[in-house]
Formats: C-alpha cells, sequence, structure tokens
C-alpha cells in the first residue's frame, strides 16, 4: 500500500482525516493540554480534600475525650485553622532571628492557651500532642487550601502558567500530605514517630551511664531539661525535650545555657537528630558530620553556632536517616535498629574527641512523643 | 476484574493487528486504506486498555501495618521478650507494672514501631 500513489474513491476520507488532525492539534493543542492539566490537578485535589477532612475529623475525635462537647470542637477547630503567623522583614536582617524567636514564641502561647481551652481535662504531656494533632490537621487543611486556590484562579484565568506550575509540583504536594496525614494517627495516639529517634537514643544513652527519670532536670529553657552523667570521667549533659508527650522543645537555647553556665569547661557539643535521606539510601542509615544537627527555622542554630564559635568549642553531629513518610509517621523498625550503632558512636567520639575531666553536651534533637524521661 | 480486561485489550489488539495485516495485503486495494485506520484504531484501544492498569497511587494505598510495643525483661541475665500490640498510654521507656514471667524481673518498653514494607532495592 501507498500513500497518494494511485488515488482511488476513499482516499479523501484519508486527507480529510489528515487535515482536521492537524488543525484541531494545531489550533487547541494547548487547550487539550490544559484540559489534561486541570484533570490532573482535580484528582489530587480530590485526594488533598479526603486527607484534610478525615484529619480535622481525627483531631476533633482525640479533643472529645477531653471534656468539651463535638459542636464546640469543630467550631473552635475551624476558626482555628485560619490561624497565621507572619515572617518578620528580613530586608533590615539585624536582629531577625530573635524576632522570629519571639514571633514563634507568641505562636507557641497561643497554641497552648486554645488547646487548654479545647481540652480542659487533659493533662500536660497529653496537651502536648494534641497541639501537634491540632497542627497536622492544620497543615493539610492549608495544602487543601492553597491548592485549590491556584486550581481555580488557573481555570478562571486560563493561565497556563499557573495550572502548570501546580500540576508539576502536585506529586510532591501529595507525597508530603499522605506523610503527614499519616502522622496524625500517630500524634493522637501518643506513638512515637521516625523524628523521635534523636531523643530516644541519647536517653537510652543516658540510661547506660545511670540516668534515670528522676535525674532529669527540667526546664533549663521551655520544655527541655537534661540528665547529668559521667561518661569515663567526662561530664556529660544530655539535653532533650520532656516527653512523653509531643514537643520539640527548643535544645539550641538550652545548649547556649549550658554553655554560658560552664563555659571554657565545655569542650565539645554533639547533636544527634534525624535527617532526610536520599531516594535509594538505605532507611535508618548513620551518618556523622560537623555543625549542628537541628532543624528549625533558624534561631536555635543559630544560637549553637555563635555559642560554640565563641568558646571555640567543637561541634559535631550523628544523623540518622529516614524519608518523610517515617520522619512524621509511627517509628519504623529499621530506624529503631540504628540505635545501638548511635550509642557506638558516641562513646567513641566522647573518648576520641574529649579530654578526662571536661564537659561534654549531648543534644538529642526532634521530638519527643512516646519517650519516656 | 484485571484478567479479563487484560484479555479483551489483548484480543482488540489483536484484532487490530489482523485488520491492518489484512489491509496490506495487495488484493484490498480499495479498502486498504480503511483497513490500515481501523486496524491502527482498534489496536490503540486495545493496547490502553491491556495497559491501563490502576493508577500508581492507588496501589501504594494498602492499610498500613499495626503498630507493636516491644517489651524486654530488665533482668541482665534473662533475656525474655514480648511483643504485642500497642495499646494507648504506651510509651518507649515505660516501665511496666507486668512482671517478667520467666524471672519475675522488671518489664520496660523498649521499642514501639510498625515493620514497612522494604522499598525496592536500587538497581545502582
Ligand atoms: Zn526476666
Amino acid at each position: 500500500m501507498q500513500f497518494g500513489a494511485e488515488p482511488n474513491e476513499f482516499s479523501w476520507i484519508i486527507n480529510l482525516a489528515f487535515f482536521a488532525f492537524i488543525m484541531i492539534f494545531s489550533l487547541y493543542g494547548q487547550k487539550i493540554q490544559m484540559w489534561q492539566w486541570l484533570k490532573q490537578i482535580e484528582m489530587g485535589l480530590i485526594e488533598l480534600k479526603k486527607m484534610a477532612v478525615e484529619s480535622r475529623q481525627t483531631a476533633i475525635d482525640t479533643f472529645k475525650a477531653y471534656g468539651r462537647d463535638v459542636e464546640f470542637i469543630a467550631k473552635e477547630i475551624d476558626r482555628w485553622s485560619d490561624f497565621f503567623t507572619i515572617m518578620p522583614v528580613d530586608l533590615d536582617p539585624s536582629g531577625v532571628l530573635e524576632r522570629i524567636d519571639h514571633l514563634f514564641e507568641q505562636r507557641s502561647d497561643r497554641f497552648k492557651e486554645f488547646v487548654a481551652e479545647l481540652a480542659p481535662e487533659a493533662t500536660d504531656s497529653e496537651k502536648l500532642s494534641l497541639e501537634n494533632t491540632l497542627e497536622v490537621a492544620q497543615v493539610l487543611g492549608l495544602i487543601f487550601r492553597i491548592v485549590r486556590h491556584f486550581y481555580i484562579l488557573g481555570k478562571k484565568t486560563g493561565s497556563t502558567i499557573i495550572v502548570m506550575q501546580v500540576q508539576m509540583q502536585m506529586p510532591e504536594l501529595l507525597r508530603l500530605a499522605k506523610a503527614y496525614h499519616g502522622a496524625i494517627d500517630a500524634f493522637a495516639q501518643g506513638k512515637p514517630i521516625g523524628d523521635t529517634i534523636g531523643p530516644l537514643i541519647v536517653t537510652k544513652f543516658a540510661r547506660e551511664y545511670g540516668a534515670t527519670p528522676d535525674s532529669y532536670v527540667q526546664e533549663v529553657t521551655r520544655e527541655v531539661g537534661y540528665y547529668k552523667i559521667d561518661v569515663d570521667r567526662r561530664t556529660v549533659y544530655v539535653v532533650r525535650a520532656t516527653g512523653p508527650g509531643g514537643t520539640v522543645g527548643k535544645p539550641g537555647f538550652a545548649i547556649k545555657k549550658l554553655v554560658d553556665e560552664h563555659k571554657e569547661k565545655v569542650t565539645r557539643i554533639i547533636t544527634i537528630d534525624a535527617a532526610l535521606k536520599l531516594e535509594g539510601e538505605r532507611m535508618g542509615r548513620v551518618a556523622e558530620g560537623t555543625g549542628a544537627a537541628i532543624g528549625d527555622i533558624g534561631p536555635e542554630k543559630h544560637a549553637i553556632e555563635q555559642t560554640a564559635t565563641e568558646q571555640g568549642i567543637g561541634i559535631e553531629a550523628i544523623v540518622i536517616k529516614e524519608n518523610e513518610e517515617v520522619a512524621v509517621g509511627v517509628m519504623d523498625k529499621r530506624v529503631l535498629d540504628a540505635v545501638p550503632e548511635v550509642i557506638e558512636r558516641i562513646k567513641s567520639a566522647i573518648q576520641n574527641r574529649t579530654k578526662e575531666g571536661d564537659y561534654v553536651i549531648l543534644a538529642g534533637i526532634g521530638n519527643t512523643i512516646g519517650v519516656g524521661l | 476484574m484485571g484478567a479479563l480486561s487484560k484479555i479483551i485489550g489483548l484480543a482488540i489488539a489483536a484484532a487490530g493487528a489482523f485488520l491492518l495485516w489484512w489491509g496490506l495485503t495487495p488484493e484490498m486495494e480499495g479498502l486498504s486504506l480503511i483497513l490500515f485506520f481501523l486496524g491502527i484504531i482498534l489496536m490503540s484501544i486495545g493496547s490502553s486498555i491491556l495497559f491501563s492498569g490502576k493508577s500508581r497511587s492507588e496501589k501504594e494505598e494498602e492499610p498500613e501495618p499495626p503498630t507493636v510495643t516491644e517489651l524486654q525483661c530488665q533482668n541482665p541475665n534473662c533475656d525474655f521478650k514480648e511483643i504485642r500490640d500497642f495499646e494507648k498510654g504506651d510509651y518507649i521507656l515505660k516501665e511496666m507494672e507486668q512482671r517478667c514471667p520467666k524471672c519475675e524481673g522488671t518489664m520496660m518498653i523498649e521499642g514501639i514501631y510498625i515493620v514497612r514494607k522494604e522499598e525496592e532495592k536500587p538497581e545502582f
């Protein structure tokens, strides 16, 4: 068969179809593409909405056990879901970290006040976990509302660039939302999450050297305390947030405070934290390096670096690699299995890089939900 | 549902391939173009049915494995371990009221975790 070689009675159909095809795709190709993208965003939105609604429901169900009726809780949670924090001006960067810290302190106060109002019968530890539950529900609601905004805006204006951007970011957004959606169950029930590995490791380390829940010194800074232990004739301050309620506290400022107290006696700061693993890396892989492993927005990390630099203190970090799903979801066995290895590395760090009589600060960074003192 | 749609898809694609081949035989002359396009259309419909599995996100939605609590006897000479379902109020390093059935030692929660499915081994 050869096209056009010998024209016959049907060839006009083929020609017509061919030209129609070219016309449709050159004139409406973009429209078809847009339609396809919008459909894909729609599918994602349905899923995001489902997760947002479910997490709101979980939050309501969790709160209702603490002495308020469901209607009141639902109304208040909806009111709260819009709570925002305005980041400070960074055009004039001087003192921006203090301002950030101040704002986040305020935010945290408001959260506490709100949780206390919604769950008057909860214990302090439960209140902390409730705060986390609320935060997750809020994040999921926010993701849904932002994506919906761009979807409607893109549809309304027919702007390719808006629709394209959302469509391209959708898989990443869905992955993030799924991770948080998985986390809400952990927070609501007080299960340890992947991020708790830092505090867990330092606590187990401290226990090996005789620390007990009673020897924990509460509140060096808000919600953070320490165990003071003796490791091979070095004095080690093991810093972690209180537990087993879910809180991250401000370990960075606690470290600074301890250094300020003991000045030149402190010769080493070791931070233990969970870190995001690269795709293809093994879950629960342990890595070490230099610097402060702490994932705050800036003030705490700055405080550690500043104080370490001023006093000439060695600063090192050991991280345990995990993905987002595990970091905010229930603790994974493979991550937990990394505990002995990290403890060994801490011991060798203390033995090899500090002298007898030195003061060492060992900080477990991360949420402490489900990890006892 | 899965296997049936695969069979139907395969059948349609095969029919399309046959039409295509038939259209290419010299005897068909005028009809050959029609058969040719019909064949291509059938093959594409068939293959789209054949390869349209569930979307990836649907596949991933397996229920999360249960959270378990691992209890261990604190007596250094005893290696008794118990793994049970997570109960509300459990936390790691919690000292339990229940005693070790082997040596009456104190039991403590050593870990709370879930065993997730292993990710696919990377090719590199
Ligand atoms: Zn025992």
